[in-house]
C-alpha cells in the first residue's frame, strides 16, 4: 500500500468511528461523555503547540480554558450575543491570553515557567471565584445553545455532529501548523535554545506565536465547553484539569497530533469504562498511565508507528 | 571584513575582556587560542550580539554591529558555529539543515541546490539526511552543525573550539573540511581554539588571549616558531 493511501486511511477510520459512535451507543450519559471527549481534543491540539512541540511546560490550561467559557457565557447571558460571535470573542481573548502570558514568560523557563503558568490558572479561578459580574462561586447558568434559523443544537446527537466539525477543522489546521515552517521552528526552540539563535530566529516571536495558538485553542474549547454545560462553575478549572490535560498529551504521544486527538480520547473514555471496578477504576487508570509513560515515553501513538522507522525518521 | 576596536566586556561586575582588538581581512583564516577562561568564547558572543561591549566598536562589512540584536546580526550574513555541537537532537539531518537557512529566504528550488552543496562537502550527511540528529556521532554532529550555519551562504564564518571533544583522527578530518570550505566558498573564517598547533597550522593569522587580554599577533608560521609560543601553547 503506498503511503499516500495509508495517511487517508489513517484519517478516514477514525473519522468513520467518529461518526458512528454516538449512533451506536445511545446512552445519552456516554453521548455526552463524546461530546466532552471532542472537546478536550481541542484544549490538548492547543497545548501541544506550547508544550509537546515548543517544549515550555504550561500547567495553566484550566485558566486559558476558564477564560473561553466565562467569555461566551458572560457575553451569551448578559449582553444576549448569539453563541456563533460568543467564539470570536472567545478567540480575541485568546489572542490576549497568549500575548499577555507569552511575553512575559520569555524571561523564565524551565521549572519557573511551569510555576508562572500555574499562577496564571490560579489567578484566574480565584478571580472568577470573587468578581462580582461572574457571579462569584455560584457560577453563570442558562448559557444558550448553538441555533441556526429554527434549528437548535440541543440535542447531544446534533452537538456532538457540530463539535466534530469543529474538531475536524482544527485538527486539520493543527496539524498543517506542525508540518510547516512555524512547526519546525517549534521544534527546534525545544531542541536547543541556544541553536536557534545561532540560525538567526529572534526567540520571542514564535515563543509568544505557539502560547497564542494554544490559547485560542484552549479558549474555543472552553466555549464550546460552556455551551454544552450551559452551567459553568469555577470549580471545574482547577489544576487538576490542567494536569488531566497535560496526561492526555503525554499519553496519546506528545508533539504528534493523531498522539494528541488519541491520547483525549483514551483519557475521557477509558476511566468510564473502568468503572465498573468500582472505588479501583481510578487506581487501575494511574498504573495504565505510569505504564505507558515508562515503556512508551512517545505515547500510545508510537504503537502504530513500526519500530524501524521511528528510529530512522525521526520524530516528523 | 571584521574590525573590533577596543572592546571591554563585563559579565555584572567582572570584566571579562580588556581594550581587545582584532581584525579580519578579505579571504583570510585566522584565529584566536587561549586557555580555558582567557575570554574567547565571550569574544565571539560579543561579536554575535549575545554580549554587549561596554566600550569600543564592532564593524562588520561596514557596519556597526556593536548593538545589533543577535537575529539581525545572523542576517548580516555573519554566521557563528558554536562551542559543543549544537545541533536539535529531536530533528532529521535534513531539517537541522534547512533551519539554518532560516534567516534567508530561500525558493525550494534555491534550498534543494543549498541542501545538495552541503551534501557534496559531508557526504556523510546526506547518507543520514532523514536520521535523527541527535543519534549521530559526535564528529557527525560537529559537521552537521557547521553545514547548518553554512546554508545561509555566510559572509564570513566563526568557528568555535570545532575540535571539542572529538576524537584526533575527527579532529583532522575536521579541519581539513574546514578549509575546504574556505577555499571553495572563498569568505574570511575565524576560528576559536584550544587546540593551538591545529589552528595556528590551518591558519594565516593567530591572536593570542590571555585573561582577557590581547597578548600578541603575528603570522601563524612565525608564531609557531617562536620559542615564547612554542613554550606556552605547543607543548615544548
Amino acid at each position: 500500500m503506498s503511503d499516500k493511501y495509508k495517511k487517508i486511511l489513517m484519517v478516514l477510520i477514525p473519522l468513520m468511528i467518529a461518526i458512528a459512535m454516538p449512533l451506536i451507543v445511545t446512552d445519552n450519559y456516554f453521548r455526552g461523555i463524546f461530546i466532552m471527549t471532542l472537546i478536550y481534543i481541542i484544549v490538548v491540539l492547543g497545548l501541544n503547540f506550547i508544550t509537546g512541540l515548543t517544549g515550555q511546560m504550561n500547567l495553566g490550561t484550566a485558566g486559558i480554558f476558564a477564560m473561553g467559557s466565562y467569555t461566551t457565557a458572560l457575553l451569551s447571558t448578559k449582553l444576549g450575543i448569539s453563541p456563533w460571535l460568543t467564539i470570536i470573542g472567545s478567540i480575541i481573548m485568546g489572542l490576549i491570553i497568549g500575548v499577555g502570558l507569552g511575553y512575559p514568560s520569555l524571561r523564565v523557563q524551565g521549572v519557573y515557567l511551569a510555576l508562572t503558568t500555574i499562577g496564571f490558572g490560579e489567578i484566574v479561578r480565584i478571580l472568577i471565584s470573587n468578581f462580582k459580574f461572574t457571579n462569584g462561586i455560584m457560577g453563570i447558568r442558562d448559557i444558550p445553545a448553538f441555533t441556526i434559523g429554527s434549528f437548535s443544537f440541543d440535542d447531544k446527537l446534533a452537538r456532538y455532529y457540530l463539535y466534530l466539525v469543529f474538531v475536524v477543522i482544527m485538527g486539520v489546521v493543527a496539524y498543517r501548523i506542525t508540518n510547516s515552517k512555524w512547526g519546525r521552528l517549534f521544534k527546534a526552540i525545544r531542541d536547543n535554545y541556544e541553536a536557534v539563535q545561532a540560525v538567526g530566529v529572534d526567540i520571542a516571536k514564535p515563543k509568544v506565536l505557539a502560547f497564542t495558538l494554544a490559547a485560542i485553542y484552549g479558549c474555543v474549547a472552553g466555549s464550546l465547553y460552556a455551551v454544552h454545560m450551559e452551567f459553568i462553575t469555577p470549580s471545574v478549572y482547577t489544576f487538576d484539569l490542567s494536569t488531566t490535560f497535560i496526561v492526555m498529551m503525554m499519553l496519546g504521544g506528545i508533539g504528534s497530533v493523531p498522539g494528541c486527538i488519541l491520547g483525549a480520547v483514551v483519557c475521557t473514555i477509558l476511566p468510564e469504562l473502568l468503572r465498573d471496578f468500582g472505588n479501583w477504576y481510578w487506581i487501575i487508570f494511574s498504573i495504565l498511565v505510569l505504564l505507558v509513560i515508562l515503556f512508551r515515553p512517545n505515547g500510545i501513538i508510537s504503537f502504530l508507528k513500526t519500530r524501524k522507522k521511528s528510529v530512522k525518521e525521526g520524530v516528523k | 571584513m571584521l574590525k573590533v576596536e577596543n572592546i571591554d566586556v563585563y559579565y555584572g561586575k567582572v570584566q571579562a575582556l580588556y581594550d581587545v582588538c582584532f581584525e579580519v581581512g578579505e579571504n583570510e583564516i585566522v584565529s584566536i587560542i587561549g586557555s580555558n577562561g582567557a575570554g574567547k568564547s565571550t569574544l565571539m558572543k560579543t561579536i554575535m550580539g549575545v554580549n554587549k561591549p561596554a566600550k569600543g566598536t564592532i564593524e562588520f562589512n561596514g557596519e556597526q554591529i556593536g548593538s545589533v540584536k543577535t537575529n539581525l546580526i545572523v542576517g548580516k550574513r555573519l554566521v557563528y558555529i558554536p562551542e559543543g555541537r549544537e545541533v536539535f537532537p529531536k530533528m532529521s539531518v535534513k531539517d537541522n539543515l534547512v533551519m539554518g537557512a532560516y534567516s534567508r529566504k530561500y525558493s525550494s528550488a534555491e534550498m534543494n541546490r543549498k541542501l545538495e552543496e552541503m551534501f557534496e562537502i559531508y557526504p556523510r550527511l546526506k547518507e543520514r539526511q532523514s536520521q535523527l540528529a541527535g543519534s549521530m556521532s559526535g564528529g557527525e554532529q560537529q559537521m552537521l552543525a557547521i553545514a547548518r550555519g553554512l546554508m545561509s551562504e555566510p559572509k564570513m564564518v566563526m568557528y568555535d573550539e570545532p575540535s571539542l571533544g572529538l576524537s584526533p583522527l575527527i579532529v583532522d578530518e575536521m579541519f581539513e573540511t574546514i578549509v575546504k570550505v574556505k577555499q571553495t566558498m572563498k569568505i574570511p573564517v575565524v576560528i576559536v581554539e584550544q587546540n593551538a598547533f591545529m589552528a595556528m597550522s590551518i591558519s594565516d593569522r593567530t591572536y593570542i588571549l590571555e585573561n582577557g587580554h590581547m597578548k600578541g599577533s603575528g603570522a601563524s608560521k612565525e608564531l609557531m616558531d617562536s620559542p615564547e609560543i612554542k613554550k606556552a601553547y605547543l607543548g615544548g
